[in-house]
């Protein structure tokens, strides 16, 4: 019987210490061959072979694509937990290309001249067995509790779990008696022996040890691979098993896949012709001869193990995705969690989250969702939404992050296509070599997708205008699967709803962006004595509005610190890379208040947004955001932003100047509609109820809100956000474009008169 | 004054943070392209943050061309004598000869222990540390006959087979500052590797933690510039600083300059996360003080 699993080839390189340059070339060719896989023995007693852990860490920098592995790595001389860290390390560093295969050691004269400890057989598969939970544990990064193991052989005692792998490293072990083989059933995800060490009748026996234990275990027999280390000669007049004609070998080999299961093999060789006539002419041979045995379809694929299907959530149906789907499923049991399922600013626990690649893995995905309508739907592009809630409790989320491509249309145009998944300091790095840029919002982490089909707040705000008033095209996957193009001509009212409210129309999956020429600019950074809240605020806001457009100015406070001056963070970019220019621009700002620290420098706008740290996110919790737009900083406000501050109740206040270009654009031409403003507000609290009844006291002042900061859940922020005639016109579109509403947990412009009330702004976030 | 007159390095003390998961590996590569002489990483094994120290810097080895690399120090008492020599020797052989062993005693006992470490107490450590660098240097001796045995109180190899010999004679440089420590390294070490930030009295401390590695190296009847003296150095460039290697580039050469002449020390390995620090130092720090303790040493020796 097979398992069904792909067929994957590796070879098994002598890691001789005399000729080290060679046992690297040898493993780079296998790469360059094809293969899939590239394997070590490891015996760290004996100095003619490299230490193994150093040299797969070695090949691996030197490689891009081939798995590797020890076959199989001396657990006695390795302790557990320092194994799972450097299995860690090694996985993440080769981008998930480390496979661990172990074994329970049998030199035992040599290894305790080593310093190890000389076991006897039995007690050595107990040890394996004991290294294997350890292992497991240490590489178990969701656990909440530091790893305690106390078994007869090794003794853990709050080992902090990670670093966190780049996947679920597979465990395999290399096992020929039956209480190994029964291990191997019971914990491993593969097993390994060499083909010559086995006797007539052992693959089939071993197969059926193994299959009970696992199926003993609770486990599926499909969970462990099957692997085989083989070595012969390629001769012409040959006749043993792998004795003779790459044909001959088909023959001998095709058995041990059809009926024995086994589904990766190992060619043992240090020669170059060999490995060159196994991969020329065994490899496709022989995948055909299994095609034609066991039919198409046969095979199925990778099963989850028992362990990460423990971990699912009620509601979803796992088992309906398709093997395509799977692959690219990130479950909650999977070590990739951690690193999907918050985002920067909000904890999560999705019950799936899909990393699709290409427009038709989105369609995929999103035809899922929608057999899952019961649950969240999150659609998330860097991650770092406010209101934008790209992460949820127990429902599906559809990360673009994969989707990243940045590349030019017409250069005379300076037309560029940048999908959802990209981040904004990577189109700035992008476009930079050209004199251009696309003024985004004030961070480099931020992914494309959410910010552009929202508005765009960024650093040349006067001057270029909003991000989406640069859009010239979308692609977008609309609820029932279609994908369309959505420009001034095409779908053009699509195309409207996309340039402000575009979370609740599609996932758009590609912009196209008309981008401006822009120098290297003039940055400031100033630190000001703000001890007069108002007055400060009151004369930067008028300083701003009287600059002409070439300057854009945010400006930043926190809350109050017993002991500490009250300063505020003011940061501005000039449009100009002329010194004198720059100066004049900022020389107003620096006159507002007493500085406290400045840097001035010209540098190109890209190096401004590269400043971003990390690439995963762990957010906690929720953020409570709010947001207003006002025309002007009246002293009225000023007073009441000042109030506001003092209590110590908000931790983060932001004002961003818009304006300038941005009032270019009639307010009905696109679904951001308040032009008018020239200052976007942002506050973040830290308790919920006091921070809104704060709030209350600004709102009056405000004409608006910017939707990307909102986070209050009340309907009537959709009456801020839109205009009546704009909401008017967004509601009948998404009556026509999403009549189900599958896009509604992002600022639902549904609202509560809708037929079907889960699907009211207010309901449909209270499980999000 | 004691400057013992070694050619002077210099390098990167980079942590071995495993998010952002290249951050480690493109600061080892700016470093090389820069043109230091060192890259070194730390070595916590009992914090998950970090790669493990010695996959990391074999990863990064493959990476770079020219730079040596170090782990700084490496944590004794999580890894068996025998693997390390075994492991260093490899990665010396694959990479040309660019690998140092910058070893330690240990000294986070709880977390050691949770790792499934022993729990030694500090002089026991030291013990193990001086039994450690024999077997390593015994393992590394591949063209003595006979296998290597040492029956130690904390290591017992019996009878392991010697080799493969590292390509250069690596380098074991102690992370020490305690009198009977700073004395091993005198009798054993090829250099000393303290950082700045536990020098407890600031870098004068340095005068006194040299005198006891010359008492060790005399006696056993080495030369007290047998041991390399380095420095793992913090600071920041800064357009006023007013402190120890917190100012202009120029600013800190002529105080790492005063170092070398007054101290000894010939590698200072700079603690830095971003790219600009540590092209700055290569490019305006290193050639300067260099040109000033050669001018320096020249004036001396006329």
């Amino acid at each position: 019987m097979n398992y069904g699993h792909r067929l994957k080839f590796g070879t098994f390189i002598t890691p001789s210490s005399r000729a080290p340059d060679e046992v690297v070339a040898l493993a780079q060719r296998s790469e360059a061959l094809g293969f899939d896989l590239v394997t070590f023995q490891d015996h760290p007693y004996q100095p003619a072979l490299l230490d193994t852990w150093t040299l797969l860490s070695w090949v691996a920098g030197k490689t891009e694509r081939i798995h590797l592995a020890a076959n199989v790595l001396n657990v006695p001389l390795r302790a557990p937990a320092m194994l799972a860290r450097s299995a860690a390390s090694l996985d993440r560093l080769s981008n998930g290309r480390l496979d661990l295969a172990l074994g329970a050691g049998y030199y035992w004269e040599a290894i305790r001249a080593m310093g190890g400890r000389k076991l006897t057989p039995g007690e050595s598969v107990d040890a394996l067995s004991e290294a294997i939970d350890i292992i497991r544990g240490m590489l178990d990064v969701a656990s909440a509790h530091p790893l305690r193991y106390a078994g007869r052989h090794y003794l853990i005692n709050g080992a902090q779990q990670g670093p966190v792998p780049a996947r679920d490293i597979p465990i395999w072990l290399g096992a020929y008696k039956p209480r190994m083989l029964q291990l191997t059933g019971q914990k491993a995800d593969g097993w390994v022996v060499t083909h010559s060490f086995l006797k007539d009748g052992d693959l089939k026996s071993a197969k059926r040890i193994i299959d009970e234990a696992a199926l003993e275990a609770g486990r599926d027999p499909r969970e462990v691979r099957r692997m085989l280390n083989i070595s012969g000669t390629f001769s012409p007049g040959g006749d043993g098993l792998l004795d003779g004609p790459p044909a001959r070998w088909v023959e001998g080999l095709l058995p041990l896949i059809v009926e024995d299961g086994v589904s990766t093999l190992i060619l043992m060789t240090d020669d170059e012709p060999t490995m060159e006539q196994f991969t020329g002419e065994v490899m496709p041979a022989l995948r055909e001869a299994v095609n034609r045995e066991l039919g198409s379809g046969w095979d199925t694929g990778e099963v989850r193990s028992t362990r990460v299907r423990a971990k699912r959530r009620a509601g979803l149906d796992y088992d309906a995705l398709a093997s395509s789907l799977a692959e690219i499923a990130v479950e909650p049991g999977d070590v990739e969690f951690v690193r999907v399922k918050s985002t920067y600013m909000r904890g999560g626990s999705p019950a799936i989250v899909f990393r699709a690649s290409s427009t038709r893995e989105v369609v995929e995905a999103l035809a899922f969702a929608r057999a899952h309508s019961h649950l969240p739907l999150a659609v998330r592009s860097g991650g770092h939404g406010i209101s934008g809630r790209s992460t949820n409790d127990g429902g599906i989320v559809i990360d673009l992050s994969r989707m990243n491509a940045i590349d030019m249309l017409d250069q005379a145009a300076r037309l560029v296509r940048i999908e959802a998944g990209a981040r904004w300091m990577e189109v700035a790095a992008a476009l930079e070599p050209y004199g251009w840029a696309l003024s985004s919002g004030d961070y480099g982490g931020v992914g494309v997708g959410g910010l552009a089909t929202a508005g765009g707040i960024g650093w040349l705000a006067r001057q270029h205008g909003l991000t989406i008033d640069h859009l010239r095209a979308v692609e977008i996957v609309l609820a029932d699967g279609a994908v369309v193009r959505a420009n001034e001509q095409e779908n053009a009212d699509l195309f409207w709803a996309v340039r402000g409210a575009g979370a609740n129309f599609g996932i758009v999956t590609a912009f196209e962006f008309e981008v401006d020429e822009v120098s290297d600019i003039g940055w400031a950074q100033l630190v000001f004595d703000a001890s007069d809240i108002a007055g400060f605020l009151e004369d930067w806001g008028a300083v701003v509005e009287a600059s002409p457009r070439d300057l854009t100015s945010f400006m930043m406070m926190g809350g109050p610190r017993r002991g500490q001056p009250i300063v505020a963070q003011v940061m501005a970019m000039v449009d100009s890379n002329d010194p004198e220019t720059i100066i004049n621009r900022l020389q107003p700002l620096a006159n507002t208040a007493p500085l406290v620290d400045q840097n001035v420098v010209i540098v190109p706008y890209s190096y401004i947004m590269a400043n971003a740290q990390g690439d995963d996110h762990d957010g906690r919790g929720e953020p409570t955001a709010r947001s207003g737009l006002i025309r002007h900083i009246t002293p009225e406000f000023a007073a009441a932003a000042e109030r506001m501050l003092r209590t110590g109740a908000v931790y983060f206040f932001q004002i961003r100047s818009v304006g300038g270009a941005v009032a270019d654009v009639a307010p009905d031409a696109t679904a951001y509609a308040h032009r008018s403003a020239n200052f976007s507000v942002t506050a973040f609290g830290v308790n919920r109820e006091r921070f809104n009844a704060l709030w209350e006291e600004l709102y009056p002042h405000f004409e608006g809100l910017y939707l990307s900061f909102e986070t209050d859940q009340r309907l009537e922020r959709l009456h801020d956000a839109f205009p009546p005639a704009t909401l008017e016109r967004l509601r009948a579109l998404k009556r026509r474009y999403d009549p189900d509403n599958v896009f509604r947990d992002n600022f639902n412009i549904t609202g509560p008169t809708q037929r079907t009330g889960e699907t009211s702004f207010e309901t449909s976030t209270r499980n999000a | 004054m004691t400057d013992y007159g070694h050619d002077l390095l210099f390098g990167t003390f980079i942590t071995p943070t495993a998010q952002p998961a290249m951050q480690a590996v493109e600061l080892a590569v700016v470093s090389d392209r820069a043109g230091l002489d060192l890259v070194t990483f730390q070595d916590h094994p009992y914090q998950p943050r970090f790669y493990d120290t010695w996959t990391l810097l074999s990863y990064a080895a493959a990476r770079t061309t020219n730079v040596r690399l170090a782990p700084n120090v490496i944590n004794l008492p999580l890894r068996m004598p025998s693997i390390i020599a075994r492991s260093a020797a490899s990665l010396d052989l694959l990479s040309g000869g660019r690998v140092e062993l910058g070893i330690g005693t240990g000294a986070f006992w709880d977390a050691i222990e949770a790792m499934g470490g022993r729990r030694l107490t500090p002089g026991q450590s030291i013990e193990a540390l001086e039994e450690a660098i024999t077997i390593i240097r015994d393992l590394w001796a591949a063209d003595i006959r006979g296998g290597v045995r040492v029956s130690g109180e904390y290591y017992q190899v019996v009878g392991a087979k010697r080799g493969p010999a590292p390509a250069h004679p690596i380098g074991i440089w102690v992370g020490a500052y305690k009198p009977r420590l700073l004395g091993l390294t005198g009798r054993l070490g090829d250099g000393w590797l303290p950082s700045q930030a536990y020098l407890k009295g600031g870098i004068a401390d340095l005068r006194e933690m040299n005198q006891h590695i010359d008492e060790g190296a005399l006696s056993v009847g080495r030369e007290p510039s047998a041991v390399r003296r380095m420095l793992n150095i913090s600071g920041r460039f800064s357009r006023a600083g007013a402190g120890f290697l917190d100012g202009m580039p120029k600013q800190w050469a002529e105080q790492l300059a005063a170092v070398t002449l007054e101290y000894g020390i010939s590698a200072f390995i700079l603690g830095a996360e971003d790219a600009g620090t540590i092209e700055l130092f290569a490019a305006e720090v290193a050639p300067a003080v260099r040109e000033l303790v050669a001018a320096e040493r020249a004036r001396q020796s006329v």
